[in-house]
């Protein structure tokens, strides 16, 4: 909304710098976004929250520049001479969508001269950023920016069969508005028409047909309240809005109907001449209910945390316009004007008193009782994953949560169960589609994504092109997928996930030090505790086939679970994205881990005794897995087995023989209770040989 | 290793001094001509010699000694071995000082044994440090912020219904803000309830003050969704960080205090802040809160009282307890604090970008 300060100066004379008004404007509620001088003029743009209609007007920024600065408030009352015939012999109204059209009002004038706007109200109108017309179209304009309800002029020779019909669009039917663009209507939308054709968009625009013109002589001035959602079904159904339409979405003051009416007149008598008939010729009833509302003066200080003494509290509210029915020292009861629709509420009287007494009164120095906190599992998760994944020099990337369709044909880890060489999957998945929004997010993206590693090889895309240090990225955020039960019609896992190098031992161990991080250490170092993470083959199509694992939570007392997946991304899928060498991804649901987090740490003393390092040198068939190995090697050395750690793995056809391998590992052994002695170890390593030659058919390479 | 003489001195082994002072003697002899030979090397060579003379492994002096040890009583031993051990330490110290005496002097001189002094203008092994978003580091600073104060952080689901995003927050079926084009409506089956892409964190205050009773202190975060076509300052994700507090006695004198407590703390030194009325559907009265950054007022975010309207939807007595509630446009926040004129590029994923923070 914008305020011509020589106009304000009609209502009431502050007497005060702009920069003050504005100043107090915007303590009070109408916030500043700029001040220009044009010509004499200044012209002050003000946002008006969508509460205030009031204040759409200039009046009724006067009214509360009046109050802020307690000066006087004049406006006219405009009674135009009424010289011409009965109105009801120039012009019928007939309201067919009452819920649409609550009331209507038509005042005709005969033999009015279009022409050119005077210079007052063309430079008026300029300061406001309106382009002046001609003098029966500024005029309206001029009122509604005047008293904020819009209003409309029709050329009454235009109208056919002599009446106004406020009705519903018939579907299909279709308007040419004095945009000059012709639109099909909805029956959502409310029109006012002749007995032929739609004239208007109710509260939205009218149309080029009745429009007024040069040769225009009979004009009907219409005032009207229509329905904020049916104006706004047009509005931005038709994508038609407009200065009345942004009005009535609000809601007008009601009192203005006909004050607008009766000014509109007046003003055309006095500059396009003509001859008003007598009466209005009105359908419907003026909807207009203000509020009576009790307010406890004690309830000021309740809700501010300030005093504010029971006749100041009156002095606000009536100098606002609100009218006292009656009071007690304890308690008064107001009626709200009729232009505060917003106040219908105890609080929200004590919310005009605060912003007339002004917030800076509001002490910034109480103190609140302190409480104690901690923060969430889940937070705590968040924080521990990614400070693991930082110290591994990991960015935190950020990606929309809806991508394209190119993005979303990947099968996600989190409703594909793939294959794994395990006789069953973990779980079974319901492989249903994504679920999609509208409108799209951004041009094209309108799929809720099931898994983030799309979206990292994007950025890593992005960053390999520009030439950037290095893609090693990774996100935290949720996947969407559709719910198993009615009660959750959305699951929403929460995802760790990463791109990095395209070797699969780097991204194993990222999962596992994350997975380590959050207290979920991984087979290869596990001693002790109870929920066990394993890594079982899995072919899914966003891998390279046979280089990826999904990642098995065995949780005590539960069903293993899938609760990440690692691998090498399929060649075809990172060429899609533009990333010419291999890709090492990682994703994890943190939501199924934030259990980890919880469990109680207590101390396991670290061993007082020496250590016993031995590296033994086994010879196996080239095809056994290092998990096999590994599990004979733990099986044969009982508890004082510390750590087994693979040193080493090569092959050589003449010293080894054809399909065998030699497998290097360190073990370290120590006992809790007393030095271990040499003996001992070795009769330990030769256990694990043992147990390794009957699992996994190994023999002992001699060093 | 024996821990002190006291732990020794008991009855029985006060008659068997008579090999000690002998093998004391010894000892300290050989400290002495240790630290002799080894000042006396005028170089490497010489030292190396003295080395072998005396910390040898095979025929070192000290070795030799150790079987002397093994003559005292049982008794004798744990002293012995203590002085033993103590030589021992004290002729290593000795030996490595004229060792580095050796090396630095040699460096100085540039000489042969010059290749001991490292290039240290040499890079040092790189070790890459990764970095977290910079909107992550603005919700984590305003996190640990109000923690001091009390409160909470929680989360919840991003995909909501019209209850949580709406109606409990007094946004009626009417309220323009409800409408499709601007929010992120789920296409899904017909008959089934609209759900959408939350277009606000106040979804989870509803949710926490649904589930838990009063006195309540929570921070709300995540992303949220408005159709907003992007540009330098908009895009249509974006984050929010609300805080919520429920408790009986609470004003506004409290909420500005939170506030400035915040402000002080988030921007550093005596901040003001600034209360100008506003309007919104879930808080009565309403405010926008500007906080002063240098010299200037900066537009923080939104607050106010919870509207009565809303605690009563979900189970609150508005007559019991009453609260307040605040919210903050974290990229707004984080582009002012980093001069990033330009929103867009928090989603650029740019890893020159995210190094810098």
């Amino acid at each position: 909304m914008i305020i011509s300060t020589n106009w304000l100066a009609d209502y009431v004379q502050l007497q005060a710098p702009t920069d003050l008004l504005v100043e107090r404007l915007l303590m009070s509620g109408l916030n500043h976004e700029s001040t220009r001088l044009v010509g004499s003029d200044t012209a002050i743009e003000i946002e008006v929250t969508s509460n205030r209609p009031d204040c759409l007007g200039h009046i009724g920024v006067a009214r509360e520049a009046a109050v802020l600065f307690a000066r006087p408030l004049h406006f006219p009352d405009p009674q135009p001479l009424q010289q011409g015939g009965d109105v009801a012999s120039s012009v019928a109204v007939e309201i067919l969508a009452a819920d649409l059209c609550p009331f209507y009002s038509a005042r005709v004038i005969r033999g009015v001269r279009v022409g050119p706007s005077p210079a007052w109200l063309i430079e008026r109108l300029q300061t406001v950023g309106i382009v002046s017309i001609n003098n029966i179209v500024d005029i309206t304009n001029y009122v509604m920016l005047e008293c904020g309800q819009p209003l409309h002029v029709f050329d009454l020779g235009t109208i056919r069969g002599g009446g106004l019909i406020v009705r519903r669009a018939v579907a299909g039917e279709s308007f040419t508005a004095i945009n000059h663009k012709t639109y099909v209507l909805s029956d959502q939308i409310c029109v006012i028409a002749d007995a032929q054709r739609p004239l208007a968009l109710a509260g939205v625009m009218g149309g080029a047909d009745s429009e007024i013109t040069a040769n225009t002589v009979d004009i009907v001035i219409e005032s009207a309240q229509f329905a904020p959602l049916a104006v706004r079904a047009a509005a931005r159904g038709l994508i038609l809005a407009s200065a009345s339409s942004y009005r009535f979405e609000r809601g007008p003051d009601p009192a203005a109907v006909d004050w607008a009416s009766r000014r509109v007149a007046a003003m055309v008598l006095a500059s396009a001449g003509g001859t008003l008939d007598r009466g209005v010729c009105t359908a419907g009833t003026l909807a207009s209910h203000p509020a009576t509302i009790e307010l406890r003066f004690g309830r000021v200080a309740e809700v501010l945390g300030i005093d504010v003494a029971a006749p100041r509290q009156q002095e606000i509210l009536l100098s606002l316009g609100f009218v006292e029915q009656w009071s007690s020292p304890e308690a008064s009861q107001w009626q709200a004007p009729t232009w505060r629709r917003d106040v219908s509420r105890e609080i929200d009287l004590v919310e005009e008193i605060a912003r007339i007494e002004g917030y800076d009164k509001v002490p910034e120095d109480t103190p609140i009782a302190a409480r104690p906190v901690e923060l969430s599992r889940h937070e705590k998760t968040i924080r521990r994953a990614s400070e693991v994944l930082v110290s591994a020099g990991f960015c935190e990337a950020m990606t929309r949560s809806v991508v394209n369709e190119a993005m979303e044909t990947t099968q996600s880890p989190w409703n594909h169960a793939g294959s794994t060489d395990q006789a069953r999957a973990t779980k079974s998945f319901a492989e249903t589609g994504p679920l999609s929004v509208s409108p799209a997010l951004v041009r094209g993206a309108d799929r809720l994504r099931r898994t983030l590693l799309p979206s990292l090889l994007e950025a890593r895309a992005g960053n390999m092109s520009v030439g950037a240090p290095h893609g090693d990225l990774f996100e935290i955020a949720r996947a969407y997928l559709p719910g198993s039960t009615p009660h959750t019609p959305i699951e929403e896992p929460l995802l760790l996930s990463l791109v990095t190098e395209g070797d699969f031992s780097v991204a194993k161990g990222l999962a596992e030090a994350v997975l380590a991080g959050l207290g979920l250490p991984s087979e290869a170092d596990r001693c002790r505790g109870a929920n066990r993470i394993t890594f079982r083959r899995l072919f899914l199509d966003l891998f390279a086939p046979g280089q990826a694992a999904e990642i098995v939570l065995h949780a005590v007392d539960c069903e293993p679970e899938r609760i990440g997946v690692v691998g090498i991304i399929a060649s075809g899928i990172a060429g899609r994205f533009g990333l010419a060498s291999a890709v090492g991804a990682m994703e994890l649901r943190l939501d199924r881990l934030e259990f980890a987090v919880g469990v109680e740490r207590s101390l396991h003393r670290p061993s007082e005794f020496p250590a016993i390092q031995r590296d033994i040198n086994l010879v196996v068939d080239a095809t056994v897995p290092w998990g096999n190995i590994a599990e004979a090697i733990r099986s044969g050395a009982g508890d004082l087995l510390e750590e087994c750690r693979l040193l080493q793995i090569w092959q050589d056809a003449e010293r080894l023989g054809k399909d065998k391998k030699s497998v290097v590992v360190s073990l370290r052994l120590r006992s809790t209770v007393g030095t271990l002695s040499s003996d001992e170890a070795n009769r330990m390593v030769d256990a694990i040989v043992v147990a390794c030659g009957r699992q996994v058919h190994a023999t002992l390479r001699s060093a | 290793m024996a821990s002190s003489d006291e732990t020794n001195a008991d009855g029985n082994s006060q008659a068997c001094l008579a090999g000690l002072p002998a093998f004391v003697a010894e000892i300290d002899r050989l400290c002495a001509d240790a630290k002799a030979v080894i000042a006396a090397a005028r170089n490497e060579v010489d030292l190396e010699k003295a080395r072998i003379e005396f910390l040898g492994a095979r025929s070192g002096r000290l070795k030799g000694i150790t079987r002397l040890l093994s003559g005292l009583s049982a008794s004798e031993r744990p002293v012995g071995g203590k002085h033993f051990n103590d030589a021992k330490e004290t002729i290593t110290a000795v030996f490595n000082e004229a060792k580095d005496r050796m090396a630095v002097a040699a460096a100085q001189e540039g000489g042969s044994s010059a290749g001991a002094a490292i290039d240290i203008t040499l890079p040092g092994k790189q070790l890459r440090l990764g970095h977290l978003h910079p909107i992550t580091q603005t919700i984590r600073r305003v996190q640990e912020i109000m923690s001091r104060l009390g409160f909470e952080s929680v989360d919840g689901p991003e995909v909501e219904d019209q209850w949580h995003n709406f109606e409990a927050l007094a946004i009626g079926p009417e309220h323009p803000a409800r409408d499709p084009l601007d929010n992120f409506y789920l296409t899904v089956a017909q008959g089934v309830e609209p759900l959408l892409l939350r277009s606000q964190t106040s979804t989870v205050q509803i949710r926490v003050m649904e589930n838990r009773e009063a006195p309540l202190r929570i921070v709300s975060l995540g992303r949220v969704y408005r159709p907003d076509t992007a540009d330098a300052t908009h895009y249509p994700m974006f984050h929010q960080v609300e805080g919520l507090l429920i408790e009986k006695g609470s004003t506004m004198a409290h909420l500005k205090s939170v506030l400035r407590f915040f402000a002080a703390s988030f921007l550093g030194g005596d901040v003001r802040v600034r209360f100008r009325p506003s309007f919104f559907p879930f808080t009565e009265p309403s405010v926008e809160v500007d906080m002063e950054w240098g010299g200037r007022w900066i537009e923080m975010g939104g607050a106010g009282m919870v509207d009565p309207a809303v605690l009563k939807a979900v189970g609150y007595d508005p007559h019991e307890v009453s609260g307040f509630a605040f919210g903050l446009g974290v990229e707004r926040i984080a582009a002012r604090r980093y001069g990033v004129a330009d929103i867009r590029d928090f989603y650029r994923n740019d890893v020159r970008f995210l190094e810098q923070f």
